[in-house]
């Protein structure tokens, strides 16, 4: 044995650490601990590979994970830098040309591309013009173009078939059912094809004058990527220039995902701040536990600096156990989430990094030294008098600076975990108005208790009466109460928010076909054949393509290649479809002037109404007249209204809006869509095949991996709420269990006064069941700010109030807590009384 | 052994200074054994909380075998009490998470003695409870956790031994047991031994009676001369 003091100290903290742990006197706080470095090990593991997972996934769109896309080709000392870099390089070029073949010609999205291409995602071909896509590797070869089905549709081609672009003839081989980065725009996109970069000189279509794209696409590790962009930005030039990645992607995908990881940092803090708390909750207990033991081992000589010693020395068994075992736990529960999803989500099980566990063990050494400082810092200025006079404990401080203390820890560490200042700071604040009300509450019922306790005692005037005197004592539990269930409302209902706002983007049903070019004579043979089918048509909109070429008699361009001349005013640089109607379609919103409605009077002009978008870019404002050149007609109407259209929704939008007596004079096409099941494909060819001349649009494919990437991370957020639920419920448990040790003193003095068991226990729960309610009910308040500075400021939702949470979660607080109490304290008062006192000293 | 000139104590209340002690003065010999007795609140646990070292004097001198206690902060007291004191409670006051044997053993270990588990076992043999040695001392009769604590009290083989109450909380027949141990091992090992204490008959065994009575303390002669008379018979 030892014979030193410096041995004596570990000595004695191993063996109180050995002896408390085998008691289960150390669950509580070890639980506390092997939850916090579990929860947060787990959900920033899993959050890493989910996210790595789903960005790659969604770098699919771009083809790549970084694009730089230029109207120039870039010097080649660029390229070479990214290859020197490790970087992967594709290159595409775009523009915009006639495809020709027997003797019908239609505009194309020309895609000429290099061997490397496409970086990430594959090219899915169809056996014929809109069949099944199934994915390939490789390329046309030499001399060989892949069209869209449009193009055979139009030009009635098949596979085998010529056609011409510029000047070169190429074999078309085959069917483009899906390019990766093809876009999810329906109406403006053209056609596309498919052709070898090296093919595109021999072309001549990307001669000066022609609009062309040059697009140089990148993959590899986001270091290096990092990196690259940061040689390369001082050289971008932003006339010419832009660089996107996957993140600056403002499609609904985009938005999807950058939701998504805002949630999964979100929901990482919260883990953090429940561990915070319920280490806060286990090392006070812990600390008060022990006033005897440091008062009897001062007694009895040991000095401060050995008692400071045995205890900090249990603190870091303590951590370390908590630590190897919530990791341990972490891991095999992320492993065995990722294994259960990996079907839906193909997270990469070996692909892991060891980020997540240093997060985690700085997470729980961080937690479980700052918030077991000042308990343990009370426990050592307990003075040794204490053995002769049990009254005195420890004296440190206010309890005002344990919150400061407590607070800025969260606070330091939910941003320095996080990054985000924002996200931590809203948090915070919600954290400490939420605090500051409880204080409020507290308060209020030490007032009402007192008016509540008087009287006769049953168990309701006990429960106030022992609420009325513990509540500004324990007005830290009531806080760490409510905080619990506000962070897990925050998640939950952030949750569902996030899905329903994402399902509603892509509800059932959504249309996946377009038809456009039906003729008059045509529609109610397409109507009356669809519903013979089963099959139900959208709306028809009248569709006349006119050309836009004048504002206020001012004549503006409209050549389609080179728009970016500087002579003349901007125009749409293309063919426009105008459409008319009185009723505002869905998802439009009229943002400046009033809609037309139908109401014409003779002496004011046609109205018009534009995309709001559109007309910012052209600089079209309200009361400009504007004029279409229709065939040989020309039609002038006056803006009367400018509105704000969703383009996230699988509609047709229209950039003119007329009103219909402009247009009375027209034979229009329309436009419809319609809903076809997948797997109902096959019936397109027979459903089509007596309207040869109609167009139609497949957005099927678009729309089914825009789903499939929703639902995953729908997924994916599930899982992450349910790992959160549970580290909220067992920090609940931990607390009540702390708590109901306080109560222990009291219950046994009940008990020996005679206190019938049914009594104390109603007593009990009728105070779990109040704290509950209370916490519940202030949680809900604090959940609504939270959530409304989180919705508002960083996930850019709409927001709105959630009203059913302020009933449900007073209620749930009730159950929760009361049951929670209820169930330590059967397990108390199965205790006989003796043992109840003996437990006391 | 203890020498004491003009000790005071005064601490602060919500309603302003109180004086617990007034001026005292009194030495106790070395191997002598003294009595403290006086009524609830008459400030004799706090006299023995200044002699012991566990709080400091407002005012006045106290020698604990010649050292200056009231010129020592708490870490040289704390290396005082470690050296030459020993403590027996009303309460026991073991630490519950360790074993009897272990609780014996912790002064032991907290004065860097070579051999704490054997000593700590002779100890417990002293006190008969070899066998409940690896019992936690809510495994034990509140007669047994004060013998563990009379062991724990005499390990360190302290010069002086502090007793509060020591049968206060046991019933008669235990009460007695405790007592004659507890003078049985002092005798043996010549330790001087200051106990406070209600109970008459407890007092009457030691050397000396100090009254204490409102925070004064007088000496009872007639005491002192019925223990020396038994001493003689």
């Amino acid at each position: 044995m030892s014979a030193s003091p410096n041995n004596a100290a570990w000595t004695l903290s191993w063996r109180l650490f050995r002896h408390e742990a085998r008691r289960g006197e150390l669950t509580v706080i070890l639980l506390a601990i092997v939850l916090s470095v579990a929860a947060v090990l787990s959900l920033s593991l899993f959050s890493e590979r989910l996210q790595s997972a789903l960005t790659d996934r969604t770098a699919e769109f771009l083809a790549a994970d970084r694009l730089l896309g230029s109207d120039k080709p870039v010097p080649d000392e660029w390229l070479d830098k990214a290859r020197e870099q490790g970087l992967n390089l594709a290159q595409r070029v775009q523009m915009r040309s006639m495809v020709f073949a027997n003797d019908e010609l239609m505009l194309a999205d020309v895609r000429a591309v290099d061997n490397a291409y496409p970086l990430k995602g594959t090219i899915k071909l169809a056996d014929e013009p809109f069949g099944l896509g199934k994915p390939v590797n490789g390329l046309p070869g030499a001399g060989e173009v892949w069209l869209d089905s449009r193009l055979f549709q139009v030009l009635g081609i098949e596979k085998g078939d010529k056609v011409e672009i510029g000047e070169r003839e190429f074999l078309v081989s085959a069917v483009i059912s899906e390019l990766p980065d093809g876009g999810f725009n329906v109406f403006g996109g053209d056609p596309l094809v498919l052709m070898p970069l090296k093919d595109l000189a021999a072309t001549g279509i990307s001669g000066p004058g022609s609009r062309t794209d040059y697009d140089y696409m990148f993959s590899g590790e986001d270091a290096a990527l990092d990196a690259y962009y940061e040689w390369l930005e001082p050289k971008l030039d932003r006339e010419l220039h832009y660089w996107r990645s996957v993140k600056d992607d403002d499609s609904p995908l985009g938005r999807s995902v950058r939701r998504a990881e805002q949630y999964f940092l979100l929901a990482s803090l919260l883990a953090i701040v429940l561990a915070s708390v319920s280490i806060a909750v286990a090392a006070q207990r812990y600390s008060h536990r022990h006033y005897d033991p440091v008062a009897i081992m001062k007694t009895l000589g040991a000095s401060g600096a050995m008692v400071r010693k045995i205890y900090l020395l249990q603190v870091i068994f303590i951590a370390t156990l908590g630590i190897v075992i919530g990791s341990l736990l972490g891991f095999s529960a992320q492993y065995v989430v990722a294994e259960l999803i990996a079907e839906k989500v193909p997270v990469a099980l070996d692909n892991w990094h060891w980020r997540p566990f240093f997060i985690a063990i700085f997470t729980g050494v961080v937690c479980a030294m700052l918030f077991s400082l000042y308990p343990l810092m009370k426990l050592f200025s307990v003075p040794p008098l204490r053995v002769l006079r049990r009254d005195l404990g420890a004296n440190v401080g206010s309890r005002i600076i344990q919150f400061i203390a407590a607070g800025s820890a969260i606070f330091v560490l939910m941003w320095a975990y996080s990054g985000d200042l924002k996200i931590s700071l809203i948090l915070l604040v919600t954290g400490l108005v939420l605090a500051m009300a409880l204080m409020a509450v507290t308060m209020g019922l030490i007032w009402l208790g007192r008016k509540l306790g008087q009287g006769r005692m049953g168990a309701w005037q006990l429960a106030w009466a022992r609420i009325q005197r513990r509540a500004m004592d324990n007005s830290v539990q009531l806080i760490s109460f409510a905080i619990t269930i506000m962070l897990l409302l925050v998640v939950l209902v952030m949750r569902n928010d996030m899905v329903r706002q994402w399902q509603e983007q892509l509800p059932k049903g959504t249309p996946n076909y377009f038809m456009i070019n039906i003729t008059d004579q045509q529609r109610p043979v397409v109507e009356s054949h669809f519903s013979e089918r089963g099959l139900e048509m959208d709306k028809f909109y009248p569709v006349v393509r006119g050309r836009f070429v004048a504002i206020n008699e001012e004549t503006i361009r409209t050549d389609v290649t080179k728009e970016d001349d500087d002579s003349g005013r901007r125009g749409l640089g293309r063919e426009a479809n105008l459409t008319w109607s009185s009723t505002l379609q869905q998802e439009n919103r009229v943002v400046a002037g009033n809609w037309h409605g139908d109401t014409q009077s003779s002496d004011k002009p046609y109205q018009v109404s534009v995309e709001s978008k559109v007309a910012e870019r052209l600089e079209i404002k309200l009361g400009d007249v504007l004029r279409f050149n229709i065939g040989s007609e020309v039609v002038e109407a006056e803006v009367g209204s400018l509105r704000e259209v969703n383009w996230q929704t699988m509609q047709p939008n229209f950039f003119f809006v007329l009103e219909p007596a402009a247009m009375q004079a027209f034979s229009p096409t329309y436009i419809t869509s319609f809903h076809l099941p997948t797997e109902q494909k096959a019936q397109l060819g027979e459903l089509m095949s007596p309207f040869s001349t109609v167009t139609l649009f497949d957005v099927d494919a678009r729309i089914n991996q825009l789903r499939s990437i929703v639902s995953q991370v729908s997924l994916a957020v599930e899982f992450i709420l349910v790992l959160v639920l549970c580290a909220g419920a067992l920090v609940l448990v931990a607390q009540v269990q702390s708590s109901m040790d306080e109560r222990q003193q009291e219950l046994a003095i009940l008990r020996t006064l005679g206190a019938k068991g049914m009594m104390i226990r109603m007593s009990v729960i009728a105070e779990f069941v109040i704290i509950g309610i209370v916490a519940g009910g202030m949680a809900a308040m604090a959940n609504e700010l939270a959530l409304y500075l989180l919705q508002s400021q960083v996930f850019n939702m709409q927001t709105t109030v959630h009203w059913q949470y302020w009933l449900l979660a007073p209620i749930t607080g009730a159950l929760v807590v009361g049951v929670l109490g209820a169930i330590s304290c059967w397990r108390l008062l199965s205790l006989n009384t003796s043992q109840l006192l003996r437990r006391m000293v | 052994m203890i020498r004491t000139s003009a000790i005071t104590k005064i601490v602060n209340t919500t309603e302003g200074e109180l004086q617990i002690l007034q001026p005292i003065s009194f030495d106790v010999n070395s191997g002598e054994s003294v009595a403290i007795v006086g009524a609830s609140g008459s400030g004799k646990s706090t006299l023995l909380g200044l002699l012991a070292g566990l709080d400091q004097v407002t005012e006045g001198e106290i020698y604990l075998d010649e050292e200056p206690l009231h010129q020592m902060d708490e870490e040289a007291r704390a290396r005082m009490r470690g050296e030459k004191v020993g403590f027996i409670f009303q309460s026991f006051m073991l630490v519950q998470s360790l074993t009897a044997l272990e609780n014996v053993m912790l002064p032991a270990e907290i004065s860097g003695h070579p051999k704490p588990r054997q000593a700590a076992l002779e100890a417990l043999q002293q006190v008969g409870l070899e066998h409940r040695a690896h019992h936690y001392p809510n495994q034990l009769s509140g007669g047994e956790q004060q013998r563990v604590a009379i062991a724990r009290a005499f390990i360190t083989r302290p010069k002086i031994l502090f007793a509060d109450e020591p049968t206060g909380n046991l019933d008669a027949a235990n009460g007695d047991k405790i007592e004659k141990l507890l003078f049985e091992l002092n005798h043996q090992s010549g330790t001087t031994l200051v106990l406070v204490t209600h109970d008459t008959e407890l007092a009457s065994r030691c050397d000396r009676q100090l009254h204490m009575y409102a925070g004064t303390l007088t000496e009872d002669d007639s005491v002192q001369l019925n223990a020396e008379q038994r001493h003689v018979s």
